[in-house]
């Protein structure tokens, strides 16, 4: 039945998506439209593809399971996505980079950089940097979104790769810019919806805002996931059926904050137990069992073993009774506690140690990884090459101006919900007896799929499905464009006609296409990190040219190269060698051993080394007459 | 805490509020306030597309 769902809901997209793509191919005539969609687009559309392409299932799934261990400290983020991520981004760098880009006729950010500093060799490096790391953050996406479908409904992922990356490249290759942004657009509906849904779910099943947060902010770090320990009572403990049992073998003492098994029964060295009595162990803590899975969080060896087991738990979850087939008369029974966790088993209890509801404490590693997070991504936002693309479509300035509102909405009801959403994800995981699912990204799924009903299972998936596919699409354009437009018309000097421009880019972005497929149907390790460093690469690598060819007229060729390899040099070197999350998994360990430094983003150092390259270069090695020339031409509509 | 959320957090969750309603008091800025802009930039559009 699922798979039928999944059939006819694709077959859904693939056709709905086709048709846009048909009527993108009719209106692109020009390389222009192809890039920009022919500078005419709308607030709306702007709106909701700009939003579309900055939130991807990442930021729905992996960020809200996030959310789910940090706690709610996490909607600094989804302060900063409106007010960075939006207001400034279209404020201080969206009007200007149109007018510029108009100026200096550009439909990249790299022809940009290009235009205005005279540097067909700026445009080709920095159109190069965009595709690799385009192409490997596109597997990303489309990895995660796979992996949701396979574990769903059961699809092969390589199935699910194929048709996820076959339908967004037909309608992009075929419809361009236009089709993208118009599949955005439906696309992002489409989250609106599902976000809206999922929130007010939730927050009704909590009984509103102040319960559902007061009921996350009760739930204490044993509950959530410290591990159980054995405390005052004895593991192993021996009794017997007869009238002699041996003394006990230990009293082991499990260091565990508190939350301990107190009592047994029958007790250690209890002679005469009835051959049928039940084992009783009492817990000091009230647990969060699964009946389901009630043996995979309490595990136990019986010695020799009668066998024919089954567990009952009191109203409270704080008592379990083993009944099991009678003892043999006369014997000595050895029982072990073997395993055994609290809570949900979710991290959520060390990683918010001042709950989930508060910040954790200043300068705890939960503390520094919010504040990379935050600020990676938050600033990171505002050099995206594939969102700069948005400001170049817009019809008019008025078009950006009225696109902050809907954009500002549209963010908001993504990045808050989703923040707001994970952590209460941790109350009714307890509530309905869910264990943390193993990794952040199954939190918010694992919940949707046990308190929802089926129907809205599907439509959520397939909200998160947009998400990736609106990334995807966006990302397959601008490293099209990069490749086709930057590195191989201007780096390698083939201009040609129109037609033949607007031909070189779609096969460009086809050969983007297929290199992605083939990174996703075998992805090397470092693809799936590639979320973690690449807003943080772009911004690094980008914002200090970016920002300073905007409103700096003294910025110089040397000093954009300058900054432009100083940041992606930085970064790199920060990413393999430095960083907690990236170094572990490239060279074994980070080279330094200190979460004060390893676990800050390179946006903290990188960006004010880049910025400060870039104006010590351009001072040193000031324009030449024609970057002059290009200069005054950039800021003439300015 | 208010509304079961620490100070700091609070802060963050109105902050992200009121982010949004600057987002939409700035469009209705723009809509209602300076209704004629729309002309004026237009003009500016076809101006440099002319001398581009």
């Amino acid at each position: 039945m699922d798979i039928i769902f999944f059939i006819i809901f694709m077959a859904l997209f693939t056709g709905m998506f086709s048709i846009i793509g048909f009527f993108g191919y009719k209106k692109t005539k020009t390389a222009e439209d192809y890039f920009v969609a022919g500078r005419k687009m709308g607030s709306i559309v702007i709106a909701f593809s700009y939003g579309a392409t900055f939130i991807s299932a990442v930021a729905l799934i992996g960020f809200s399971g996030i959310a789910s261990l940090y706690g709610h400290a996490l909607l600094w983020l989804a302060l900063l996505n409106i007010l960075v991520g939006i207001l400034i981004a279209f404020v201080v760098y969206g009007f200007r980079t149109r007018k510029m880009g108009l100026s200096l006729k550009a439909v990249t950010l790299p022809e940009m950089l290009g235009n205005r500093f005279n540097s067909t060799r700026l445009q080709a490096t920095s159109g190069l940097i965009i595709a690799i790391f385009m192409i490997a953050y596109t597997s990303a996406v489309f990895l995660a979104i796979s992996s949701l479908f396979v574990v769903t409904f059961g699809i092969p992922y390589e199935i699910c790769v194929v048709i996820f990356t076959v339908v967004v490249g037909i309608y992009l290759i075929v419809g361009g810019l236009y089709a993208v942004m118009w599949t955005h657009a439906i696309q992002g509906a489409l989250m609106v919806v599902g976000m809206l849904i999922l929130t007010v779910g939730i927050y009704g099943m909590l009984g509103g805002v102040g319960p559902a947060h007061e009921a996350a902010a009760d739930m204490t770090p044993i509950e959530l996931g410290v591990p159980l320990g054995i405390g005052t009572a004895s593991n192993p403990w021996n009794f017997s059926t007869g009238t002699l049992a041996i003394d006990k073998v230990s009293n082991f003492n499990h260091d565990a904050a508190g939350f301990l098994i107190d009592t047994i029964n029958p007790l250690d060295g209890q002679i005469n137990v009835d051959v049928d009595q039940n084992i009783i162990i009492h817990f000091s803590n009230k647990t969060a069992p699964n009946t389901k899975q009630v043996s995979d969080r309490f595990k136990y060896t019986c010695s020799p073993d009668p066998g024919g087991w089954t567990e009952e738990w009191n109203e409270n979850y704080t008592q379990a009774t083993l009944s099991h087939n009678d003892f043999q008369s006369g014997k000595t029974y050895t029982f072990e506690v073997t395993d055994a966790i609290s809570g949900l088993g979710s991290p959520a209890g060390a990683l918010a140690p001042s709950g989930l509801t508060s910040m954790p404490p200043m300068p705890s590693p939960p503390f520094l990884m919010l504040l990379t997070l935050i600020f990676g991504v938050g600033i990171g936002v505002l050099a995206q090459p594939q969102l700069v693309v948005r400001y170049l479509s817009a019809k008019s300035e008025k078009a950006l101006k009225k696109a902050i509102p809907y954009g500002g909405i549209f963010i908001l009801l993504m990045t808050f919900t989703a923040f707001s959403i994970g952590p209460l994800c941790n109350v009714l995981m307890a509530e309905n007896g869910l264990f943390y699912p193993g990794t952040p990204d199954r939190v918010v799924p694992l919940v949707i799929e046990e308190v929802f009903p089926p129907w809205f299972v599907f439509l959520f998936l397939f909200a998160v499905l947009s998400a990736a596919m609106s990334t995807a699409s966006a990302l397959f354009h601008t490293a099209g464009a990069s490749i086709g437009r930057d590195v191989y018309e201007k780096g390698m000097k083939k201009k040609g006609s129109e037609k033949k421009s607007l031909k070189i880019t779609r096969v460009a972005t086809l050969g983007i296409v297929i290199a992605t497929l083939i990174i996703s149907l075998n992805p090397p390790d470092v693809v799936a990190i590639m979320t973690a460093f690449f807003f943080g690469l772009m911004a690094v690598t980008f914002l200090a040219p970016y920002t300073l060819m905007l409103y700096w007229k003294k910025t110089s060729k040397a000093g954009a190269w300058a900054g432009m390899l100083g940041g992606f040099i930085f970064t790199m070197f920060w990413y393999v060698l430095i960083y907690f999350k990236t170094a572990p998994q490239i060279i074994g360990s980070s080279m330094i051993d200190n979460y004060m430094v390893n676990m800050l983003d390179p946006i903290f150092i990188g960006l004010p080394v880049s910025f400060v390259l870039t104006y010590i270069f351009s001072i040193l090695m000031k324009q030449d007459k024609d970057e002059q020339k290009l200069m005054k031409k950039s800021f003439e509509n300015i | 805490m208010i509304l079961g959320m620490g100070i700091w957090v609070f802060i963050a969750w109105i902050g992200t509020i009121l982010s949004a309603v600057l987002c939409l008091l700035y469009g209705v800025y723009h809509w209602v306030m300076k209704p004629d802009e729309k002309k004026s930039s237009e003009v500016k559009n076809k101006q440099s597309k002319k001398g581009g």
